[in-house]
């Protein structure tokens, strides 16, 4: 299987900080991917890239075949590519019912809205008795299910998800892992920066360790790794 | 009777203008984050734009909507050409007040070497006279106190009730998340300072049928439409809406009371208080969005 999203040499930053150091990944060849790693080591500002907001100072992004550098990020969630950023900060006035038409918003999505709509819906019932309720005046693991939900409506050849259980409860974390794991299982390919391991090497088949702004360590499927030999890539040996 | 009459009157009628002004100001504010101080320039321009044609011939009815429509052009192009390759920066609040000033101060120019500095006037929406309650009105301020509040409705409908609408509240939210779910956040820039222009350009056609242009007539109602939203709070259109009324029963009361001269002293030390006591404006919350 052709990889749908490779990454190759690319480099990038703000302003005179660079923060990516020709950083090379692929993703979709083995299935589900991982990024770990500390923070504050690009993994955020890796996805910014490949969503379009943020242009790379160099290297290529090719989804599915095209290079994608240089296009807007319109364009990017148009040919399919959806990113849900970190910390669910989603549009905090607008309703649950608001933000599942803004997913939509693509002319690619919008055939497929009824159909999406009841997609999310099955996933996330919960989500359906606020459908009115702005935002803000949801739970942190409602907002993130409003989050991924804007994103399932936006019909995903490829969804990328950062940090999706930061800063909740572990019964919520559960309960959000599970969903992620089902939309997997409906055949959206997966990539997902995550601190939590177990859920990781669960959900997916290929993990990177991304450190210094760059990939330290790719785990192959079939590569299993114990926690301990993580921990210690984690801290150092 | 006659007193009330005619605060309660004068007091809607110059509600409506400010209305008509703070809202582009406050959509203009919660979409992009910046402040437009040409904003009274679209309001002259508007008023230029429909004199002209009414002069070229056409009647009232035809020019004053094309001049609408010309006035949502050129919002657009101001937006393009000294606010949006500014987008990003840093400082951007202070650069456009700077930019949107000079550009303001070119059209002022501009229109005066065009038009020349002799006050002119167009057509009033209805000739004619009436009285209410012992007031003698032109029929032409009440066809504005009848008109903005549908205009202002069909704005709120506009942004509430479409998807287009939708997509301009969502980008005055949450920038990042809005290219996140395909906006053309560029596009939504240009159409908020276009709807501000066009609503400016409509206020300066209901000004200019009532009083004499000038090119700088913008500059006062712009002060107003300023005083207006800090009051009511610049971060939702409904906020600066109630605001422009209650400013508009403020100053007619005062003007009847205390005079016309001391009518802005007032305002300002309403405005003043209003900093002093609730920063972010009475009406308002503390964050950012369109409702």
């Amino acid at each position: 299987m052709n990889p749908i999203l490779s990454v190759e040499g690319v480099t990038a930053g703000y302003g005179r900080v660079t923060v990516l150091h020709d950083i090379s990944l692929e993703a979709g060849r083995f299935g589900n991917v991982g990024l770990f790693g500390p923070n504050g080591h690009g993994k955020t500002t890796l996805l910014r890239a490949i969503s379009g907001l943020l242009q790379p100072k160099s290297g290529r992004i090719l989804f599915d075949g095209q290079d994608i550098v240089g296009h807007s990020a319109r364009a990017i969630v148009g040919a399919g590519l959806i990113h849900v950023p970190q910390g669910n900060r989603l549009f905090p006035d607008l309703s649950i019912a608001d933000c599942m038409a803004l997913g939509a918003y693509s002319p690619r999505a919008r055939p497929h809205e009824a159909e999406n709509r009841e997609k999310v819906i099955k996933l996330f019932p919960k989500l359906a008795e606020r459908w009115r309720q702005r935002v803000r005046t949801l739970s942190g693991g409602e907002r993130q299910m409003v989050s991924i939900g804007t994103a399932l409506m936006s019909h995903p050849r490829l969804l990328i998800l950062d940090e999706p259980t930061l800063g909740l409860a572990p019964k919520i974390k559960d309960e959000l892992c599970a969903s992620v794991m089902d939309i997997s299982r409906g055949g959206v390919p997966l990539i997902v920066v995550e601190q939590d391991i177990e859920f990781l090497l669960e959900l997916t088949q290929q993990l990177y360790l991304v450190n210094h702004g760059a990939v330290a360590t790719e785990i192959k499927p079939g590569e299993s790794l114990d926690h301990g030999e993580i921990m210690s890539m984690y801290f150092g040996h | 009777m006659s007193a009330l009459a005619e605060i309660l009157f004068g007091g809607l009628f110059q509600g409506s203008l400010y209305a008509m002004m703070a809202v582009g100001l406050a959509l203009v504010w919660t979409t992009i984050g910046v402040f437009n101080f040409s904003h009274g320039v679209f309001m002259m321009l508007g008023a230029y734009i429909a004199w002209q044609l009414v002069e070229l011939g056409l009647p009232a009815a035809v020019a004053f909507p094309i001049a609408v429509v010309v006035m949502a052009g050129v919002g657009w192009i101001l937006q393009a050409s000294v606010v949006r390759p500014l987008i990003g920066r840093p400082n951007i609040v202070l650069v456009v007040v700077i930019t949107t000033l000079a550009a303001g101060s070119l059209i002022e120019n501009g229109a005066l070497t065009i038009w020349g500095p002799r006050s002119k006037q167009i057509p009033a929406l209805i000739a004619g006279n009436t009285t209410i309650g012992g007031v003698g009105v032109s029929l032409h301020q009440i066809a504005i106190i009848v008109i903005t509040p549908l205009i202002l409705a069909a704005l709120w409908m506009f942004l509430n009730r479409t998807r287009l609408g939708l997509a301009l509240r969502a980008v005055a939210q949450n920038e990042d998340a809005s290219h996140l779910v395909g906006l053309n956040v560029t596009a939504l820039y240009g159409l908020a300072f276009a709807i501000a222009a066009s609503l400016a350009g409509l206020a300066g056609i209901f000004m200019g049928g009532y009083r004499f242009m000038s090119p700088v007539m913008g500059s006062d109602p712009l002060l107003k439409a300023l005083i207006v939203v800090v009051f009511g709070g610049i971060s939702s259109i409904s906020g600066p809406i109630f605001a422009a009324y209650l400013i508009g029963f403020f100053e007619a009361a005062c003007s009847y009371y205390f005079g016309l001269y001391w009518t802005p002293a007032l305002l300002f030390g309403v405005l003043i208080l209003t900093l002093m006591v609730r920063p972010e404006g009475i009406f308002a919350s503390r964050s950012r969005g369109l409702a």
